[in-house]
Order: C-alpha cells, then structure tokens, then sequence
C-alpha cells in the first residue's frame, strides 16, 4: 500500500477573545499535535467522545479552516496542503471531498437532486451538458437511487436517502480521499446499516480512502480498518482496529471500550465496568501532564508532571501512555 | 397465562391497553400510537424500542396526558395503581389540566426528556427549578425546598451540591444538566420514572455514569422505570422487559433475554442484524433492513412492516394480532404480532 496522506503535528489553536478591543486572553487548542497517517484505499476511524477535537481536525485537512501549524503531505506529489494558497489548493479540492453528518442541513432545500450532485462538475468544468447528466444518473445509481430522482427536491426524500445524495455528490469529482463526518450518526439503525454497507462498496469500487469520524466505537470499529483514539485535541492511541478494542493500550480507550452498552444481556452481565468519574476538561485550560490523568484510574505521579508522547509500542501500534508496557487493559 | 414461580414483578404499577393517540393533520390522522398495550409492574424496568416515527415517545407522552396539541388520545385505558388506593385511575380520561392529573404528574409519575439543554428554564437556577417540583407537591416551606434540592443534587452525584444549587444550567455540562433532570424528577419520589431517550444527547462514558446513577437510584428508591430508546445496547443493559414498537404499533414484546436471544418478529430479527457489534469484526457486510419506515400517513395495506419484510406471506394483507407464543419461550410472556407466530385458523 502506498501513503496517500501524511499528517503532522497538526495544530489547530482558537483565540479566546475578550473586552473591546477583543484582546486574546487565551486558546482553545482544538487539535494539539496529532500525527497521523492515511494508506491508499484504506479506512481510518478517528474517534473520541465531544469536543476531542476529531471535527476540527477533519475540517483542518479539507482547509475549510485554517490550521495554527503542522503540515499535510498529500499524494504522489508529496505535496503539503497546509502550505498552498487558496488558488494553488483549487486542484486538489477535486480530490479530497467531505460527507456531513446532518443531511438535512447539508443540502440546499431550494436544489434539485440533480443540479445538488452535478454542481461540483459544473463548477470545475469536468462535464457539461449531456455528459453531465449522465454522469448525474450514473452518480445516484451507484449510491441506489433511481434516474427519476434528478428532478426532485431533497425534502422528498428521507434521511437516509439525503445521505445517499450527499455521497453521491462527493463522488462527483472522483475523490481519492474522502471525509466523512458522523455520516450515519443522524440516522435510524436499520437505514444506518444500510449507508455503511453503501460505503463500503463504494470504497471497494472506486478505490476510495475515508477518514470516518464517528462518537460511535462500534460503527468506527465496523468500517475501518485502523483507528485513532482522540483524546482533548490529542491521539491516546492509534492502531488496528481488532488490535485496539481485543487489546486497548491506552486506560482511556480502555474506559470507552467498557462505556458501550452490548447489545447482548448476558455478556453485558458479566462484564466489568470501568465508569469514568467527571467529564472531559475544558479544553482551554487542560490538566497537566497527562491530559487523561484527573480521570485515569491507573494514574501515578508521573502522569500529572509529564505530557507522555505518541509512541510505537508494537508494529501498527502507537500510545501516548507512561504505563502502557506494564498495564494489563481489558478489551471486549 | 398461569406462571409457576412469582418474580416480584407481578404486581402492577400501570397497565395500559389498546392505547391509540392520533394528530389530526391537514392531509389525514396520523396514528401515532395504535392498539399499544403492556404493562409495568412495582420497581421494574420496561425498555421501548424503535426507530424514529415509531411512536415511543407519543406512548410515553400520552401516559403523563402531556401530548402536544391538536394530538390527542382516541383510545384505550391507561391504569394506574396508586400508591394506597385499591381502584385504578384511568389517565386516559383524566383532563390534562385537572388538579388529578396535576397530582401525579411529576409526583407520581415523573419524566426525563432527551435534551438537558432544551429541558431546563435558562433564566432559574437549576436549585430553584428542583426547589419548585417539591413545594408544588407537598407542604414545605422554600427554605426547607432549598435544602431538600442541594441533598438531591448530591445525591445524583454532583459534587459540591451547595454552590451547584445556586447556579445557572450553561453553567453545568451536559451530564450534569442530565444529573439535574434525574434529581428533578425524582425529588418527590415517583413510583414511574418514564425517561425518554436520556442519553442520547451524551457522550458513552457520561451515559455510562447516568445509567448506573439511575440504575443505583432505582434500587435505593424501588422506583419502576420506562426506558424509551432506539439503542439496543442500553436495551439490553438496562431492562428487565422489551417492549419493540414499529409503526405505532407493538409487534413484539418479552423479557430481554427472550427479545435479544430469541426475536421472533422479522423486524426485530432485522434490528438486532443490522447493529454493529464490538468486537465483532469478522463479517463485512452488515445485513440490512431494505427499505425505510413507511410514512404514517400511507401506511402499507396490512402488517406495516409487510413491504419490508424477508418473510412476507399472503396473508400480510391482514393486520395480525399480537398474540402469545405458546411453548415456544420459557417465560410465556414473549408475545409477537406476526402471521408467521399466529394461528390462522383459530382466528376464523
């Protein structure tokens, strides 16, 4: 497999503005160092609880919002995206595309669903007339919707299917990478199944890479095939997705494993269940040391003076934990 | 159906039966709840499952008489066992604003909304409107109020509950606010807790501190609780009994263990598929329910899951009955509204 996204040091810092003369008092640091990256037609989860900083972090590598510092080098090229101008980015916006998590909002109400999904096409001039059209019909189809579809306006629609629209348009430009933001978090269980399903033809298809951002450990479990956990603007772990939930290294994906409710009342009997005291810190005022450690139950002194760092633990498997080699952390 | 062994759920709480609310709307009425009945019994735990639409909510509503305006309830009993009196109380034909109903609202039976940021009056501290619930419903000065809501903030885990009691809601998080809903509504110690999607709005390790509060809470008090949810995981956590709702209609209900290990309804076999499970990571593709929830207004001829379903038969032109699956369950309280459990011929 080769790298198609490379991300380092990734920081995005919101100023915190006060009095007048709006004088910055101090920072929200959203995204605070993270490394990550993204291999060729592969599915990276980035998961972490509100406020870890997994949206702003997806926003950052689309330049939908300026990132503080940190480079993202994208493709073949080896380009660095945080680094290009508004017009030298242009390009390659054809070739990272976003699926939003709301799909009532995500779609202009006043559009038909086919001037929604051929608007990335006219607007790069990649197809005009006829061909657009075509293209169009063929665009819905491959996310299950009927050549009929064009002329209707996306409240005719259920949720569902909206979502199906909004994949359908960012397919449009023939992505190699997209973003996908909470994409199924709005929907109901049983049409839930049916968009992860959807996108994970899709990525066999078209050779597609996602980012898959998610709250939900199970969906992001399902589709991806490696996971980053976020914690307060910071990677806690990354590794292989059967690797992180059978053998969590870090206490806090450890705690999160152990929050899902399973669908199964015997097992759920049964297990242990670590609960988390208090709520996640604010983050423009992070604890010190360990961002995890006012609420770790495996913290000692170490953990409040010193910040650990992402480090390789195993092949494929990265922690930022002091104690990762000596504690013993229970999966599913 | 004569059960051997009495669990210490058998006395009843509140029994509802053929319950039907409907909205009139321009186009049509919407049954948004149609011929539900169950029951809850003294301290138990009833989950109600299903997707949006499927009328949980309205259920749970209609239980309280707070059903939003043109809504109302057509239909069906709703009996509820007072704490001392022998004969039940019909809710569905008490006045929404009658003092009665104004008695058990929030007193008898009190409820919990999704949302704690919508929920919560911004303009009162969170002492004052906990402060309100208990001089509404007994005698008791403010003053006597006010002590009474900082020992309930505590006592749903809240730390330092004397400062807390004199703040704003922005100024607690989310599982706080939450925290405050649940002290809320059981200051006046109701014997139903009916709690309406309460941890959708909140993060997986929050929602694991407010259920085990409410799980805590319900053996110390002996409450009973209606736990509305389209998550089965918290289904399957929580619940002593499964009631699984689609289309404003009950198609299955049963113990947990009789719903999550052996669903007979082809909606709830789909459900329980279509779920993610961690740590299942072997197959690929998840099996999916094709299609989506009918719309209320053209609801299909028949079983409404009918154009849905894998084992659709002719006879799903019919509405079946929810009827009792003899021999089939240990429990012999497992009922399910299908053609495929139900004996034809007996139903002439």
């Amino acid at each position: 497999m080769t790298k198609l996204l490379e991300v380092n040091d990734l920081r995005k810092h919101f100023p915190i503005q006060k009095g007048i003369f709006q004088r910055t008092v101090g920072y929200v640091k959203a995204v605070d160092g993270i490394n990550f990256d993204v291999q060729r037609g592969e599915t990276l989860g980035l998961v972490g609880e509100s406020g870890c900083g997994k949206t702003t972090a997806g926003r950052c590598l689309l330049r939908l919002i300026p990132p503080t510092s940190g480079s993202f080098i994208f493709g073949e090229e080896e380009v660095d995206l945080a680094k290009l101008t508004p017009h030298e980015m242009r390009p390659f916006r054809r070739r990272i595309q976003m699926i939003f998590q709301d799909p009532h909002a995500s779609l202009n109400p006043r559009m038909t669903v086919g001037d929604i999904v051929g608007e990335p096409m006219r607007v790069n001039r990649t197809e005009q007339g006829s061909a657009l059209q075509d293209r169009v019909v063929e665009l819905l189809e491959s996310v299950g919707l009927q050549s009929q579809d064009t002329r209707r306006y996306p409240h005719a629609f259920s949720g569902g299917q909206r979502q199906r629209i909004g994949i359908a348009r960012a397919l449009a430009l023939q992505p190699e990478l997209i973003v996908a933001d909470e994409p199924v978090s709005a929907l109901d269980v049983s049409v839930q199944a049916q968009i992860l399903n959807l996108l994970a033809e899709l990525r066999e298809k078209f050779q597609l890479s996602y980012i898959f951002i998610a709250h939900d450990l199970s969906v992001v479990e399902h589709i991806s095939d490696r996971v980053a956990v976020m914690y307060l603007g910071k990677i806690a772990e990354i590794s292989d997705a059967e690797t992180l939930y059978q053998s969590p290294k870090h206490p806090y994906t450890e705690a999160l494993i152990s929050a899902v409710p399973l669908p199964d009342p015997k097992a759920q009997r049964k297990r242990e269940h670590i609960r988390l005291e208090g709520d996640v810190p604010d983050p423009s005022n992070p604890p010190t040391g360990c961002y995890f450690h006012p609420r770790c139950r495996y913290a000692t002194d170490i953990c409040k003076q010193e910040t650990p760092e992402l480090r390789q633990v195993a092949q494929g498997v990265q922690v930022a934990c002091h104690h990762s080699d000596t504690l013993e952390l229970q999966g599913v | 159906m004569a059960s051997a062994e009495k669990t210490p759920y058998e006395k009843p709480l509140l029994e509802i039966s053929g319950l039907k609310t409907v909205f009139p709307t321009d186009d049509g009425i919407v049954n948004a709840v149609n011929d539900v009945s169950f029951s809850i019994a003294r301290g138990q735990t009833v989950g109600v499952v299903g997707e949006s639409g499927c009328g949980k909510s309205i259920t749970g509503l209609s239980m309280l008489q707070l059903v939003p305006s043109p809504g109302r309830i057509e239909a069906g009993e709703i009996l509820f066992h007072r704490n001392g009196t022998d004969a039940p109380i019909d809710i569905a034909q008490v006045s929404p604003k009658s003092e009665l109903m104004r008695q058990i609202r929030g007193n008898e039976i009190a409820i919990i909304f999704q949302e704690p940021m919508t929920s919560l009056n911004p303009v009162y501290t969170v002492g004052n409107q906990i402060a309100e619930a208990i001089v509404l419903h007994e005698q008791v000065d403010k003053k006597t109020a006010h002590e009474r809501a900082i020992e309930m903030i505590a006592r749903v885990g809240i730390p330092a509950p004397a400062q807390r009691v004199d703040e704003y809601p922005h100024q607690l998080s989310g599982g706080m606010r939450q925290r405050i809903m649940i002290a809320m509504a059981l200051c006046c110690s109701p014997s139903l807790l009916i709690a309406d999607e309460p941890t959708t709005a909140l993060d997986v390790t929050i929602q694991a501190q407010v259920l085990g509060l409410m799980q805590e809470l319900q053996a110390e008090m002996g409450m009973a609780i209606m736990l509305i949810t389209h998550d089965l995981g918290v289904i399957a956590d929580f619940a002593d009994e499964v009631v699984v709702m689609y289309s404003g209609r009950v198609v299955e209900k049963g113990t947990v263990d009789d719903i999550f290990y052996n669903p007979l309804h082809p909606y709830t076999q789909g459900l329980l598929k279509s779920i993610p499970v961690l740590g299942r990571t072997a197959e690929k593709t998840l099996p999916s329910i094709p299609g989506t929830v009918p719309h209320p207004l053209t609801l299909p001829v028949g079983c409404s899951f009918g154009p849905r379903c894998p084992e659709r038969m002719p006879e799903c032109d019919q509405m079946p009955e929810l009827a009792e699956t003899d021999g089939k369950t240990e429990n012999g309280r497992h009922t399910v509204r299908c053609w495929l459990h139900t004996d034809l011929e007996g139903k002439g």
